[in-house]
């Protein structure tokens, strides 16, 4: 089945086969209805998880689970029942959870900083290296350091246009190629961990 | 070397953590509280992104991907409101917004509360429309590049799309004039390369994180974006577009906060060197 | 209305500058106050991706039905056939619908890669123009961005023993090296998003919370009791520790 659907997108891209367009355009909008139905996977999952924590009254755990379900049990009857485009989705959406998405992203700017403090050091030349460019680009990144200090502007577009692009493409390119051969792969039925556990038999 | 100046270098190396975050916020709130209004330089993929907008002719259609979540909204949420002051502004042009993140309907609506297009005589299904989440990334993306209406007959709220003149002649890649991204996830930024250029070489505007910059730069080299900026560059949309908000305000910030970082850096090389020269002499 | 209106406001901006300030407690120490914040981070955010799921299935998958395609019985079939992977006996049936989407993206994904992501980045390289330049510097840089493209890419070629070493060990190193300036680059610029971010947060909190009555009072409050929390549990007055069985 893998290998038929692959096939038949394939072989509209690149031939003009009658009938397939069609068939085509089924399959994305059938890949779309499935992906919203995974999309509830990981709800599943932490309820079965949590559940666990509650009913064994995990130490130093369990009050959280509970926190946790009720946020899930919450949004999801809010936004069902009220519609996600209406004003109490939206309270609730930047009470909680634009609110702390927002700063748990940011909260790694510390850890780089402190990064920045610990692992950029000349240890061996290619660290060297490492240090240089980007003790380069953080100045030229200063708003007022890149208009102050021209010199800064020419040395980083010439670091990006430069090594880091053709280095970047090299990358690309080797990881294409690596994305074409595990397509094949799963094509040809050698890659299996999609399919997750295995059955008796299987095993 | 004395014993005395060892410690030194090695203080210096292991600096502790809470410090440099103490140092840090400082650096932030300093320029928050007491804004300098230092100097902010446009470059030239800004200044390209302003000019291929600004040639749009009107009547012209733009897809817009709102694929940035909650916590990628500070970064590319005030580039994405710049531009969104620019279309309107400029007005003839049709927005049609998709989301290929869960957040983005979420964020259309704040960034659309903080424009307020009506303020430019914009109305909704007639300048522009959010379609909605679509589900999958690339399945999606390919799937409304080939025929949007046979995956979606709805708005976001779903009001039927046949009574909105905005959508009138929208079909699919072919029948838009341009695509904007603004994204924090590579699978989308890519991902509209993939479904959208190549096929039907759309023309693409791609707006990422700054830390994704480097990954995307090929793809610009190799003309498959016509522009490709970062949301930490909002400050020189804005005052492009002449509406400073967050971007302008966040400038004195940055300069600040990397001014220190490389302080950081410096420091910490430093510390590292003369700890080695203070061993060798020991 | 309006003063319902107001509050609801009010007690959103309170409630996420709360949650702003836990979520930042734990880059100094990990504490209650940020556990209990990321557990309705978690439960919140797997909430929206079921009203996201619900909507997409209802407006891409149940209007056309309704509207008389029947075919998306099947769909709707092989969807709910996905969460038969829970099943202790019958989890094998999800591979079928499973299949499907694999095989809806490989194909989607593989058909553009090559272009995309091969012939495009080759065509882009080889048209860098290195003689007939009239700028050297210009010459200069595209022959230096031509090699470091070759060796980055001979660098992640494992097929051959030996392919990586004596004199042919050069190029390895010209890719390493070039590969630190990328990566020093990204490094600097990961930076600058987190800047970004951060200073999204503290702006939220100056210029919507600070103004709020009461927030200048409980600020300090706040932070008192984080840093009270992120004490060890053998100096703080209370709670008192569980001793362990």
């Amino acid at each position: 089945m893998l290998s038929i659907a692959a096939v038949i997108v394939m072989a509209d891209y690149f031939l003009k086969i009658p009938g397939t367009s069609a068939v085509v355009t089924d399959l994305q909008n059938w890949g779309v209805i499935l992906s919203a139905f995974a999309l509830g996977y990981g709800a599943v999952n932490l309820f079965y998880v949590h559940t666990r924590h509650i009913s064994r009254r995990t130490p130093g755990q369990w009050p959280y689970s509970i926190c946790l379900l009720v946020m899930l049990v919450l949004f999801s009857v809010v936004g069902v029942s009220l519609k996600y485009t209406g004003p109490e989705y939206q309270w609730l959406y930047n009470s909680t959870l634009f609110a702390l998405s927002a700063t748990i992203y940011s909260s790694t700017g510390f850890y780089i900083a402190s990064g920045c403090y610990r692992a950029l050091r000349a240890r061996n030349s290619e660290a060297a290296i490492l240090m240089i460019v980007g003790l380069i680009v953080l100045l030229k990144n200063a708003p007022a350091l890149a208009v102050g200090v021209p010199i800064l502007v020419t040395m980083e577009n010439w670091l990006s246009s430069v090594p880091t692009t053709s280095a970047q493409r090299g990358i690309m390119m080797g990881a294409a190629l690596g994305a074409i051969a595990l397509g094949v792969r799963t094509m040809i039925g050698r890659e299996t961990g999609f399919l997750g556990r295995l059955t008796e038999a299987e095993r | 070397m004395s014993k005395q100046e060892k410690n030194i270098w090695e203080k210096l190396e292991n600096l502790p953590r809470e410090f440099l975050y103490g140092l840090l916020l400082i650096a932030f709130i300093v320029p928050m509280i007491n804004p300098m209004g230092l100097p902010l330089p446009v470059t030239p993929e800004v200044k390209k992104w302003y000019d291929t907008i600004e040639a749009l002719p009107s009547g012209a259609a733009i897809i817009i991907d709102q694929g940035y979540s909650g916590g990628g909204e500070p970064e590319c949420g005030p580039f994405a409101v710049a531009v969104y002051h620019h279309i309107f502004r400029k007005g003839g042009l049709r927005v049609i917004g998709v989301a290929t993140t869960q957040e983005g309907p979420l964020l259309w609506d704040k960034a659309m509360a903080e424009v307020n297009p009506e303020k430019y005589g914009r109305k909704y299904g007639v300048d522009y429309i959010m379609l909605g989440y679509f589900a999958g990334v690339e399945t999606a993306m390919a799937a409304l590049g080939k025929d949007l209406r046979a995956l979606t007959s709805t708005d976001y709220k779903g009001a039927s799309l046949d009574q909105y003149p905005v959508m009138q002649g929208i079909k699919g890649a072919t029948t838009v004039n341009l695509l904007i991204c603004y994204t924090t996830g590579g699978d989308q930024s890519e991902g509209w390369v993939r479904q959208w250029y190549t096929p039907y070489k759309t023309p693409y505007l791609c707006n990422v994180l700054a830390l994704m910059m480097p990954t995307m730069l090929p793809y610009m080299k190799a003309g498959q974006i016509v522009s490709l900026t970062s949301g930490a560059q909002a400050g020189q949309m804005e005052s492009l577009v002449k509406v400073p908000a967050r971007g302008i305000a966040g400038a004195d910030v940055m300069t600040f906060t990397e001014i220190l970082v490389s302080a950081f850096v410096v420091v910490g090389n430093i510390a590292y060197f003369g700890r080695r020269a203070s061993k060798k002499k020991a | 209305m309006a003063i319902a209106m107001d509050l609801a406001s009010v007690t959103s901006i309170w409630l996420a500058a709360l949650f702003t300030i836990w979520a930042y407690s734990y880059t100094f120490r990990d504490n209650v106050w940020f556990k209990f914040a990321e557990h309705i981070y978690v439960g919140a955010a797997a909430g929206n991706l079921i009203v996201l799921g619900i909507d997409n299935v209802i407006r891409y998958g149940w209007l056309p039905l309704t509207k008389g395609s029947m075919l998306y019985i099947v769909v709707f079939l092989l969807g709910i056939l996905l969460y038969s992977r829970y099943h202790g006996k019958y989890f094998w049936i999800s591979r079928f619908p499973l299949a499907l989407m694999v095989g809806i993206g490989i194909g989607l994904s593989m058909r553009s890669t090559v272009t995309s992501e091969f012939i495009a980045q080759i065509q882009s390289t080889v048209t860098m123009k290195v003689l007939g330049v009239a700028d050297p510097w210009t010459a200069f840089s595209n022959l230096v961005f031509i090699i470091i493209t070759l060796c980055v890419v001979y660098f992640f070629v494992f097929t051959f023993p030996g392919i990586h070493k004596g004199n042919l060990g050069i190029i390895s190193k010209i890719a390493r090296y070039s590969m630190m300036a990328a990566f020093g680059y990204s490094f600097a610029n990961g930076f600058l998003s987190r800047v970004t971010m951060i200073f999204g947060r503290l702006d939220f909190l100056k210029s919507q919370w600070l103004p709020l009555p009461g927030a200048m009072v409980a600020l300090p409050i706040v932070l008192v009791l984080l840093v009270y929390a992120m004490l060890p549990a053998e100096k703080r007055p209370w709670p008192k520790p569980t001793k362990s069985k």
